[in-house]
C-alpha cells in the first residue's frame, strides 16, 4: 500500500462575491511510496503550493480524497487536524518560518513542547539529530543571528524531530544562495537515504534532479512524471530541463 | 502641486490608521473637556458666593492644574506611540520622493486636523457636561444649586491656549523624530529591536532595592509633619523602582523561567513566557506606567472616599460639643484664672437667656510652652536650638500643663499629684522616661494617661505632637518659664483657655448663638492683649468641612476618570501593536501544528500574566502606601483607618472590574488582529 494517496483532487477558489470561480487544481491524483523522495515541479500558478497545502491539511480540498498511512485527511475533524499535522507531517517552508523570540534550539522543540513531551526525550531526540544536520553548535543561538542556510537546516530538524511520516517540503531553497542549496540538498538526500519519505515542491531543475521521481503539474493537472530510476543528477537534470522545454512550449506529451 | 494635496494626504493618512487615530482623537477630546469643566469651575466665578464654595472652588482650580500637566505628558506619549507606527509610512513617502519639507507639511496638516477637531469638539463637550459636572459638584459640597446654564468666556479662551500650545510643541516634536531619520531607518523601525532581551542583573536589583527603600521609607513615617516630605520622596522612589522592577526585573524572571526546564517546557508556558521575556524589556515601561496610574486611581479615590464619608466624623473630633470657645494669652498672669471663670460664668449666662439648656460644659485652661524634646528633656532656650545643625521638625512638641484640681473637675477623675511629680500623657508614640525636664525643671513622672488624652483634645494624634502633663499647682509651675522669649522678644509662655458645652437648641439656633458669644467674648476681652479669641459652633463648621472634603472627592473622580482613560488607551496601543506583531507568529504556530484552541489559550495566559501584573504591583503599592495616606488623613483630622481600609477595599474592586472589561474589550481587538 501507498504511504501518501492523492485521488481525484480539485480546488476551486471563488471570489469574493462569489463571481467568478478560479480552478487551481482540476483533477490531481498521485500516490507517494514509502521511502520515496517525490518532486513536483511547475510554474508559478500551476498549483503547486495549492497542492502542497491540501496535503497538509492546511487548507481543505473541495472533492477528492488524500489518504496518509490509511487515514483520510479529509475526514480528521477540524480540531485534531493540528495534531494530526504535528504528528504525522514535518513541514520545511521557503522562508523557514522560525521564531524570532525563540533560540534554534526551542524552535526545533516547539512541535514536541505542543505534543506534551518531556523535556529530557526530546534533548535526546535533538542529540541525535543535531550532528547529522550540523547545527549543534548554533542550537543557542537566536534566528536573526544566523545565516539562511543554517537557518533552513534548523527548520528541517523541527520537520524530523517529530519522526514524521512524511516530509513536505515548499520550495525548501527558494530563499538560499546557490551553496546553502547545494549542502541542503544534499541533506535531504541524506535523510531520504535514511528511510524518510519526502515530497518537494520546487521549481528549481537543480532541486528537483536529487528526486527519485519528477511530477510535473500544469494548469491544474499532471501532467508528466519521469522516474530517475539508475541515471546520475546530471542525466535527471538533463531530462527534466527537456520536459520543462517541452511544458513551455505547450506541445504534447 | 495642487492646493489642498497635503490636508488630503494628512486626512487620507489619519483615516488609514483609524485604529491608531481614534482612540487618540478620543483621548484629547476628554483631556480638552475635563481641563474645560475644572477650569469653569475652578476659576469662572459660578461657585464664589455660594456658602462655603470657597475652599472647595480652591481644590478644583489646583486640580485644573494637575490637569493640565497631566494632558501635556500623556499627549505627548500618545503622539510618540502614534508616530512610531506611522514612520513607515513616512519612509515609503520619503522613497516616493517627498523631502522632508513635504513630509513636515503633511505631519503639520495632520496635528493641525486633530487639534482642531479635538479642541471644538472637546469645548462643546465640556460646555455640554459643564453644567452637569456643577450640579455634582454642588450635590457633593451641599451648596445650594442654581438652574441657569452658562459658558465661562475666559475657560474657553484658556482651554484654547493652553492646547493650542500643547498641540504645538507635539508638532514640533513629531518633526524632530521623522526628520532626524533617513528613509531606510524610517522604514525599518517597525523592525527595530527584534533582538532578544538580555537579563540585566544589575538593573534588576537596582530596581528591586529603589523599590524596597521607598517601601521601607514609606513604612517608616510616624509622624504626618514631616511625612509630608518623606511621602514624596518615598513615591518618586516606588515609582522610579516599579519602572526598573518591570522594565529589567521581569526579563530576569522570565530567563529564570526559560531556565527551569521541567517548567518551560510544557505547552502552557512555552510559548507564553518566551514572547513575554521578549517583549517585557520594551513594554516594561507601559506597564509600570499603567501600573502607576493604577496605583494613583486607588490611593487618589480610597483617600477622598474614606474622607468624604468620614466627613461628620471628622467634624465631631474637631467640635465635640455644639459650641466651642477659645482663647489665647502669651505670657503669665496672675489673673488669668479668674479671667477664665469670668469668661465662663459670661457664656453660661448669655447661653441661657438665649433658651438654651447648658449641658457637658467642659472649661478648663492649660500653660503652654513649645520647644524641641529631646531625650526627655524640653529645650526652650531658642539660642541653643539655633546652634543646631540640623531640626528633626518630628521632635518639635508642645507641653500643656493642667493643674490637678482643674483636670478632675472638668473631666470627673480623681488624681492627686505632688510637687515636683507630673501625670503625663500623650496621643503619639514618643518615648518618655520617667523623669522629664522642661526648661530647667525636673518633674517626676508618677503615672501615664496616654489613654485618656482624648478627653481634652480628641484631635490630639494630628499635627505637631502634645504632651499633657498634670501638675499640682499650675500657677507655680507657669511661673518658672516667664522670662523664655521667641524670636520676636514675645513670651514663650501662653495661656490656653477652652470652654464647650452642648445648648440643645436647634440648628439655626446654635449658629446664632455662637455669633452671640464671639461678641460677647470680643467685649470682654478685648483690649487685654488677648492674641486670640473665638466662638464656634459645630453647626456653622459642618458646611466647610462637607465643602472641602466633598471639593477633594469631586477632584478625586474627575482625576480617576482621566486616569482610568489614559490606562484604557495604553492598553490598548499595546494590544495593537502586539496584534500586528503577534499575527506572522501564530501563523507560523498554527503551520508547525498548533490549533485555534491552543492559540487562544496561550494567548490568554500570556496577557493575563501581562494585564495581572500591573495590578498586582498596584495593589501592593496601595497596601504600602495605606498608613501614610492613613497618618495624611489625620492631618485632616480623620482618624479612622478601619473605614479607610474599606473605602481602599470597594476601590480595588470597582477598579479590578473596571480594568477587567477594559481586558476583556482590548483582547478583543488583539485577537482580531491576530486570527
Amino acid at each position: 500500500m501507498s504511504l501518501l494517496e492523492a485521488k481525484n483532487i480539485k480546488k476551486v477558489y471563488k471570489t469574493r462575491f462569489g463571481g467568478a470561480s478560479v480552478e487551481a487544481l482540476k483533477n490531481v491524483s498521485f500516490t507517494v511510496e514509502k521511502g520515496e523522495y517525490v518532486a513536483i515541479m511547475g510554474e508559478s500558478g500551476s498549483g503547486k503550493t495549492t497542492l502542497l497545502n491540501i496535503l497538509a491539511a492546511l487548507d481543505k480540498a473541495t472533492e477528492g480524497t488524500v489518504i496518509l498511512d490509511g487515514m483520510d485527511l479529509t475526514k480528521v475533524k477540524d480540531k485534531d487536524v493540528a495534531k494530526f499535522r504535528r504528528d504525522n507531517l514535518g513541514y520545511v517552508f521557503q522562508d523557514f518560518n522560525l521564531l524570532d523570540t525563540f533560540t534554534l534550539e526551542d524552535n526545533i522543540y516547539l512541535p514536541l513542547v505542543l505534543a506534551g513531551k518531556k523535556h529530557a526525550e526530546m534533548k535526546e531526540r535533538l542529540d541525535k539529530l543535531a550532528p547529522s544536520l550540523g547545527i549543534t553548535d548554533l542550537l543557542k543561538k537566536y534566528p536573526y543571528e544566523v545565516s539562511g542556510g543554517q537557518k533552513q537546516r534548523a527548520a528541517v530538524a523541527r520537520a524530523l524531530i517529530t519522526n514524521p511520516r512524511i516530509i513536505l517540503a515548499d520550495e525548501p531553497t527558494g530563499a538560499l544562495d546557490s551553496k546553502s542549496s547545494d549542502e541542503l540538498l544534499s541533506l535531504f538526500k541524506k535523510v531520504n537515504q535514511m528511510g524518510q519519505t519526502i515530497l518537494m515542491v520546487t521549481h528549481s531543475t537543480k532541486a528537483a534532479s536529487n528526486a527519485s521521481r519528477v511530477l510535473f503539474i500544469k494548469d491544474g493537472v499532471i501532467f508528466h512524471q519521469i522516474y530517475k530510476g539508475e541515471s546520475t543528477d546530471r542525466q535527471m537534470y538533463q531530462k527534466i530541463s527537456d520536459t520543462l522545454t517541452l511544458l513551455a512550449q505547450g506541445g504534447d506529451k | 502641486m495642487k492646493a489642498g494635496f497635503y490636508p488630503k494626504m494628512a486626512i487620507g493618512g489619519m483615516r488609514k490608521n483609524g485604529r491608531l487615530y481614534v482612540p487618540y482623537m478620543i483621548t484629547c477630546i476628554l483631556m480638552v473637556a475635563m481641563f474645560y469643566i475644572l477650569h469653569f469651575l475652578g476659576f469662572s466665578g459660578v461657585m464664589r458666593g455660594m456658602a462655603g464654595g470657597g475652599t472647595a472652588t480652591d481644590m478644583v482650580a489646583l486640580g485644573s492644574y494637575i490637569m493640565a500637566i497631566f494632558a501635556t505628558i500623556f499627549l505627548f506619549y500618545t503622539q510618540s506611540t502614534l508616530v512610531k507606527g506611522r514612520k513607515k509610512e513616512f519612509g515609503l513617502y520619503s522613497i516616493l520622493g517627498m523631502n522632508k519639507r513635504n513630509i513636515g507639511k503633511i505631519i503639520f496638516w495632520e496635528t493641525a486636523i486633530t487639534g482642531i477637531v479635538s479642541i471644538v469638539v472637546g469645548l462643546l463637550t465640556g460646555i455640554g457636561l459643564s453644567k452637569l459636572a456643577e450640579l455634582g459638584f454642588t450635590k457633593l459640597i451641599a451648596v445650594p444649586t442654581r438652574y441657569e446654564f452658562s459658558v465661562s468666556g475666559s475657560s474657553v479662551v484658556t482651554t484654547l491656549i493652553l492646547f493650542t500650545v500643547i498641540f504645538f510643541f507635539i508638532y514640533l516634536n513629531t518633526i524632530r523624530q521623522v526628520r532626524f531619520a533617513n528613509p531606510i531607518q524610517l522604514i525599518n523601525a517597525g523592525k527595530a529591536g527584534e533582538k532578544p532581551p538580555k537579563a540585566n542583573w544589575v538593573v534588576g536589583i537596582l530596581g528591586l532595592v529603589i523599590l524596597g527603600a521607598g517601601y521601607v521609607l514609606a513604612l517608616k513615617i510616624e509622624q504626618p509633619l514631616s511625612a509630608l516630605l518623606w511621602f514624596f520622596v518615598a513615591v518618586i522612589l516606588i515609582i522610579i523602582g516599579t519602572y526598573l522592577c518591570l522594565v529589567a526585573g521581569s526579563v530576569i524572571l522570565c530567563k529564570l523561567l526559560q531556565k527551569n526546564k521541567n517548567f518551560y517546557y510544557k505547552t502552557n508556558h512555552f510559548v507564553s513566557v518566551s514572547s513575554m521575556a521578549y517583549r517585557m524589556k520594551r513594554n516594561g515601561a507601559s506597564l509600570a506606567s499603567i501600573c502607576i496610574l493604577i496605583t494613583m486611581i486607588l490611593v487618589t479615590l480610597s483617600s477622598t472616599t474614606s474622607l468624604y464619608t468620614g466627613a461628620e466624623q471628622c467634624l465631631n473630633a474637631h467640635y465635640p460639643n455644639e459650641i466651642g470657645a477659645f482663647a489665647c494669652k502669651y505670657g503669665y498672669d496672675d489673673n488669668l484664672p479668674s479671667q477664665g471663670e469670668r469668661l465662663d460664668e459670661i457664656l453660661i449666662a448669655t447661653s441661657e437667656e438665649n433658651g438654651a439648656t447648658v449641658t457637658n460644659n467642659c472649661t478648663y485652661f492649660v500653660y503652654s510652652i513649645s520647644g524641641y524634646f529631646e531625650n526627655d528633656r524640653l529645650e526652650v532656650n531658642l539660642n541653643s536650638l539655633t546652634n543646631m545643625a540640623f531640626i528633626d521638625y518630628d521632635k518639635v512638641a508642645q507641653i500643656q500643663f493642667i493643674d490637678d484640681d482643674d483636670y478632675n473637675r472638668t473631666f470627673g477623675h480623681s488624681v492627686k499629684v505632688n510637687p515636683g511629680e507630673a501625670i503625663l500623657g500623650t496621643a503619639k508614640k514618643i518615648d518618655i522616661g520617667n523623669e522629664v525636664t522642661i526648661g530647667e525643671v525636673t518633674f517626676k513622672i508618677t503615672e501615664r494617661f496616654d489613654d485618656k488624652v482624648s478627653e481634652i483634645d480628641s484631635t490630639a494624634g494630628a499635627a505637631s505632637p502634645t504632651i499633657y502633663m498634670i501638675v499640682d499647682d499650675v500657677d507655680a509651675v507657669a511661673q518658672k518659664y516667664i522670662q523664655y522669649e521667641d524670636y520676636n522678644g514675645e513670651p514663650m509662655l501662653a495661656w490656653f483657655w477652652y470652654c464647650r458645652f452642648d445648648t440643645g437648641l436647634d440648628v439655626d439656633g446654635q449658629i446664632k448663638l455662637a455669633e452671640t458669644l464671639s461678641e460677647k467674648i470680643k467685649e470682654e476681652l478685648q483690649g487685654k492683649g488677648f492674641s486670640n479669641y473665638y466662638c464656634e459652633s459645630h453647626e456653622a463648621e459642618r458646611g466647610d468641612f462637607i465643602s472641602t472634603f466633598g471639593g477633594l472627592f469631586f477632584l478625586g473622580i474627575l482625576l480617576s476618570i482621566i486616569f482610568l482613560v489614559s490606562c484604557v488607551v495604553i492598553i490598548y496601543y499595546k494590544q495593537i501593536s502586539e496584534g500586528f506583531e503577534d499575527q506572522a507568529r501564530f501563523g507560523i504556530m498554527q503551520k508547525v501544528g498548533m490549533n485555534g484552541d491552543e492559540i487562544k489559550k496561550s494567548v490568554n495566559s500570556q496577557m493575563l500574566t501581562v494585564f495581572m501584573i500591573p495590578v498586582i504591583f498596584a495593589c501592593v503599592h496601595l497596601v504600602v502606601v495605606l498608613p501614610i495616606v492613613n497618618k495624611l488623613l489625620m492631618l485632616f483630622g480623620l482618624f479612622n483607618f478601619g473605614l479607610l481600609l474599606i473605602c481602599a477595599g470597594v476601590c480595588v474592586l470597582v477598579c479590578g472590574l473596571f480594568y477587567a472589561l477594559i481586558y476583556k474589550v482590548t483582547s478583543n481587538a488583539y485577537y482580531k488582529i491576530v486570527s
